[in-house]
């Protein structure tokens, strides 16, 4: 046993692919310890928040400023104004002031706004510019009168007897605040999703569920798929050809229509995570069943295994001691594979919404599904689902590549 | 040596393949390298540039039009036409066909167009109205040069058939309005009177009804009815299902092509409204291609190959601010939009349990409104703290009509899940089993929230109630059927809780909506496709629906609809889940211009330049240069 898994471990196939979903199952243990927000709790207030560290806005107000002398206006408006802006406040002078490009210099941010300031009027006709155009400009102009105000900005009081309006603190334009210093913060690795919510947590109990549901699909597919072909195999006989016709007549029928269908039926609220992972399990078992009948019928005529029979050993303790450790290796692999297909089949069944209910719980397909619908992957929202899809790409890429390693050991035609 | 050379082609290839991903991820790359190019100049090339792709698509494809002479839209039309026939209560041709409040009227004509933005009529075949003293007589005067597209006059003779046969077959318009309207009569070629019908008192049953009918539904050919009515033998049902593929119109367009791809209309310069708004129409042709979804139109629309978008696209602002795409909607900000309806939660308030009112206050009290709005509208929606509940929608017309100080008792905001749970601890609604849901006489409240599959922003909203729900100790369990499902369960009170819009901006509005929520007459249908779909009924709400109609008197009616609202407030029979606009209206300036904006001064609705008022857009298009 011992030198079994000595020799699975100097696989390196097997042992990439152990990492890996070492890896994942670690975060999903540990990260709820440190992260113990609810994953479902709708934080933002709005779709898809950029990745980043959000801090409150009243709290830095409230904080001791250090003094930085970096932001004098002009150096603010060569920071602030793109150079496509530029290009388009220059395109704007030239046709509606009728300044020539020679007199303007876009290099220089302070010269062309001053042109800008001087020219500009948002309510003039502007001939021959769409509208879009027209707002951008005045969009433009906003930010430019914005960049220019030197004024400290003044915060103010409401006194709740009378109602009037004092100064309370006044911030200079030099004032920073040192993002430690502020007390509420929240970051987001990963931004926020559609119902804004943080997608890492959402991730991390997703995968969790994933894995969960695999686990158990899988233990059901090869449970059942061990068992019968146990049974088909090692008894042969009118049995046999019992097993075999209602495997068949699985086989024959695509398990996945037949899993939407099963979920269809049953009702959201009916379907939890143990009934989606129930019903995985229960349409998946059936290539299970035809190899290791296959595999039991080459062995059953063993002298072994006449041995036992001629003992009188049960047929329970035959199956048990002489036919299955001769078989466990393949329904490891097998069950790895099942597991890898379990997740995927929850992910497609989520995809199309016939998955455990949303609010409920989070799965990797229900990610992508809301996803999907947003149009995330339309408007470049890409932490909404691109961490989804290499979650589920690097779950099924580990337990394939474990399965590979375990293959290369334990298949004597692929021994080096 | 052969097994590294295996390593080193799976490398490059997954190499080559990653790159090729990222490379697809990237934002498309801004074409002014010179630094000098405008953005006017730009759109020309790209304009050129899908001029000459659609010129070479020509000789293989048929139906095509150059691309600077048509106006491309999408989100209306979603699949193949069935047919031309307005007496149809199944046809599809969105585009064509469409009598609503605000009717579109690019093929068939109202007599009159409604205007949302000041809740006035504005003539079209028409050309005057008025009422007799009594409110008894509808007096209307044809537009003496409107003609149909065989060139021969519309006539008062063409309204009153009209209106014949829809009564007498029994259409889906004719049996609701013969309820109201008696008898449409041509006194002279050019005066048409519509006739109320009256009660025993000899009062008009209700006269809002029946200015409703006139910009809502297209008036036909009396010659033409005639054929068909002749080649069906007039069998009621066979004329409702003509195709009518040889229609006579009045309007702008005629059918040019459709198949199972687009349909396209073209311009018909012979069109009698030249009299009437002083030139035709700008586009040649209106094209509006068949998407397979949501996510094709949107693709469609940002690349500037559909002009006028009928979509909810999310976040809109991006596409403009971050985008820089040539893309805008009526207002530069949130929520973009003129927000003239209110998709509205209705509770079946037959079920045991939502028949408490207690239970469905909770529930809309618990629903957080801001989280719907934000994340399920994208902000395109004004908030219940900025607009509160009433029956009305959020236009300053409307808000005119309800004193909101009178309803301050009664609001509820959202997200307020204490308030709820001490409301429901108050009605003795306990957890008595402690599985987290509470129960009346032993039996769990659990219920069913749908709405159709892939109505996204309401799907999305129906999560957010049933995350409330969950809060307060009620089950509500999300359910999204296909659409016809869906209709079947809504129209025959299949549901526990489903999600409808009420009726939006309308010349017979807020009066039509407060039917829509609260009419004793709708919840006693069997079929039901009008409102109150939960079955609310209410005597005192009713008798003040029946008053309205007939109350000139604006402070009289602001009193009526103040009433309604408390008791809308106060028995919550649906609750509106957010504000929103009538029909979504973004337009891409790739190609056309001068779509209407907030503030040009030409009172233009945004209405996609098709519905109601809205179509005076086209007239005013241009290319770009």
């Amino acid at each position: 046993m011992k030198n079994q898994i000595r020799q699975i471990f100097h696989s390196p196939k097997f042992t990439v692919g152990f990492i890996i979903f070492a890896a994942l199952l670690v975060l999903t243990v540990f990260y709820p310890l440190i992260v113990t927000n609810d994953p479902l709790e709708m934080v933002g207030q709005g779709n898809f928040f950029k990745p980043g560290t959000y801090i409150s806005v009243s709290e830095a107000v409230n904080t001791n400023p250090y003094t930085l002398n970096l932001n004098a206006s002009s150096s603010r408006l060569e920071q602030n104004l793109s150079m496509e802006e530029r290009m388009a406040m220059a395109d704007w002078l030239n046709q509606f002031a009728g300044i020539s490009s020679k007199e303007m210099d876009v290099t220089d941010a302070g010269g062309l706004v001053s042109l800008w300031k001087d020219h500009y009027d948002s309510a003039s006709e502007q001939k021959g510019l769409i509208a879009a155009r027209k707002k951008y400009f005045s969009r433009l102009d906003k930010k430019i009168t914005g960049l220019l105000e030197d004024t400290d900005v003044l915060l103010a009081e409401k006194n709740q007897e009378t109602g009037e309006v004092s100064v309370k603190k006044t911030i200079p334009s030099t004032s920073y605040v040192n993002v430690k210093d502020v007390g509420s913060r929240r970051v987001f690795i990963l931004g926020t999703d559609n119902f804004g919510r943080d997608v890492l947590t959402e991730l991390v109990a997703a995968i969790k569920t994933s894995l969960k549901i695999g686990f158990i699909a899988g233990l059901i597919a090869t449970t059942i798929g061990l068992s019968l072909g146990l049974i088909a195999g090692y008894l042969g006989g009118i049995i046999d050809d019992f097993i075999l016709f209602i495997t068949n007549l699985f086989t024959v029928i695509p398990s996945f229509i037949l899993l939407i269908l099963i979920s269809y039926s049953i009702g959201k609220n009916a379907r939890g995570v143990m009934m989606v992972a129930i019903i995985i399990g229960l349409t998946s078992w059936t290539w299970t069943t035809r190899s290791v009948r296959s595999q039991v019928i080459s062995l059953r005529n063993r002298d072994h295994v006449n041995l036992s029979k001629l003992s009188g050993h049960s047929l329970f303790r035959i199956i048990l001691t002489d036919i299955l450790p001769y078989i466990a290796s393949y329904v490891v692999m097998a069950l790895i594979l099942q597991i890898s297909s379990g997740i995927l089949a929850e992910a497609q069944l989520s995809m199309i919404g016939l998955g455990p209910a949303t609010t409920t719980v989070s799965t990797l397909g229900l990610m992508m599904n809301w996803a999907m619908s947003y149009s995330a992957h339309l408007n470049g929202d890409w932490w909404a689902y691109f961490p989804v899809i290499i979650s589920i790409a690097l779950i099924s890429f580990s337990l394939n590549l474990m399965n590979t390693g375990l293959d290369q050991i334990f298949n004597p035609q692929l021994r080096e | 040596m052969r097994k590294r050379l295996n390593k080193w082609t799976a490398l490059v290839t997954v190499g080559a393949m990653t790159m090729t991903l990222l490379s697809g991820c990237q934002k498309a790359a801004s074409t002014d390298g010179t630094g000098q190019t405008s953005k006017a100049e730009e759109t020309t090339q790209t304009t050129a540039q899908t001029t000459t792709a659609e010129e070479k698509k020509d000789t293989a494809d048929a139906g095509s039009t150059p691309r600077n002479e048509t106006l491309y839209f999408n989100g209306q039309q979603w699949g193949t036409i069935n047919d031309w026939n307005p007496l149809s209560s199944n046809s599809n041709n969105a585009m064509a066909i469409t009598q609503q409040d605000n009717a579109r009227t690019i093929v068939y004509e109202t007599l009159f167009m409604y205007n949302m933005l000041d809740g006035k009529l504005y003539g079209l075949l028409g050309k005057d109205y008025s009422w007799n003293d009594g409110q008894t007589e509808l007096t209307i005067t044809i537009n003496p040069d409107a003609k149909w597209s065989d060139q021969t006059p519309v006539t008062a003779q063409d309204v009153a058939y009209t209106f014949d046969c829809h009564k007498k077959y029994a259409t889906a318009q004719g049996s609701d309005y013969s309820n109201y309207i008696d008898t449409v009569e041509a006194k002279d070629d050019h005066t048409v009177i519509f006739k109320a019908k009256l009660d025993d008192k000899g009062l008009p049953v209700n006269p809002l009804k029946v200015v409703e009918y006139v910009p809502k539904i297209y008036v036909m050919q009396k010659a033409y009815l005639q054929k068909v009515e002749q080649r069906n033998g007039n069998d009621a049902d066979k004329i409702k299902q003509d195709r009518m593929d040889d229609f006579v119109a009045s309007g702008p367009y005629k059918s040019y092509y459709n198949d199972d791809q687009k349909v396209v209309f073209v311009r018909d310069d012979n069109y009698w409204g030249k009299a009437l708004w002083g030139k035709l129409p700008a586009p040649k042709y209106i094209t509006h291609v068949i998407y397979e979804n949501n996510a094709a139109g949107d693709t469609a629309f940002k690349s500037g190959e559909v002009d006028v978008s009928q979509q909810f696209i999310t976040n809109v602002q991006k596409l403009w601010e971050e985008d820089g795409l040539p893309i805008s909607t009526y207002i530069d900000e949130a929520p973009y939009g003129v927000c003239a309806t209110m998709p509205t939660a209705f509770f079946n308030v037959e079920k045991p349990g939502l028949d408490r009112k207690e239970v469905r206050k909770a529930i809309a009290m618990a629903v957080d409104y801001d989280q719907i709005i934000a994340s399920a509208m994208s902000n395109q929606s004004p908030s219940f703290k900025d607009v509160p509940r009433s029956i009305m929608n959020p236009t300053s017309g409307e808000q005119a009509l309800v004193n909101q100080d009178a309803l301050k008792d009664y609001q509820f905001t959202g997200n307020d899940v204490e308030g709820a749970k001490a409301l429901l601890d108050k009605a003795g609604i306990v957890d008595k089993d402690g599985d987290g849901i509470r129960e009346i006489d032993g039996k769990n409240l659990t219920f069913k929230a749908e709405c159709p599959d892939g109505w996204t922003d309401w799907n999305a909203s129906l999560e957010i109630v049933a995350a409330a729900g969950s809060k307060i100790g009620i089950g509500i369990e999300t359910y999204f059927p296909d659409a016809n499902t869906f209709y079947d369960d809504m129209t025959t009170r299949k549901f526990d809780i489903c999600m409808w819009n009420p009726p939006a901006a309308s010349v017979a509005n807020p009066w039509g909506r407060a039917m829509a929520f609260m009419s004793t007459d709708y919840a006693g249908l069997k079929v039901n496709w009008t409102g109150n779909y939960g079955g609310y009924i209410n005597e005192d709400a009713n008798n003040l629906l029946k008053k309205i109609p007939l109350e000139t008197n604006k402070d009289t009616l602001k009193e009526y609809y103040t009433e309604l609202s408390r008791i809308y407030l106060d028995e919550v029979p649906s609750f509106s889940l957010m504000y929103r606009p009538m029909l979504f209206h973004a337009v891409n300036e790739s190609v056309w211009t001068g779509f209407p904006q907030l503030d040009d001064g030409d009172n233009i609705p945004p209405t996609d330049c098709t519905d109601g008022y809205g179509i005076a857009a086209l007239y005013n298009l241009v290319n770009v240069k």
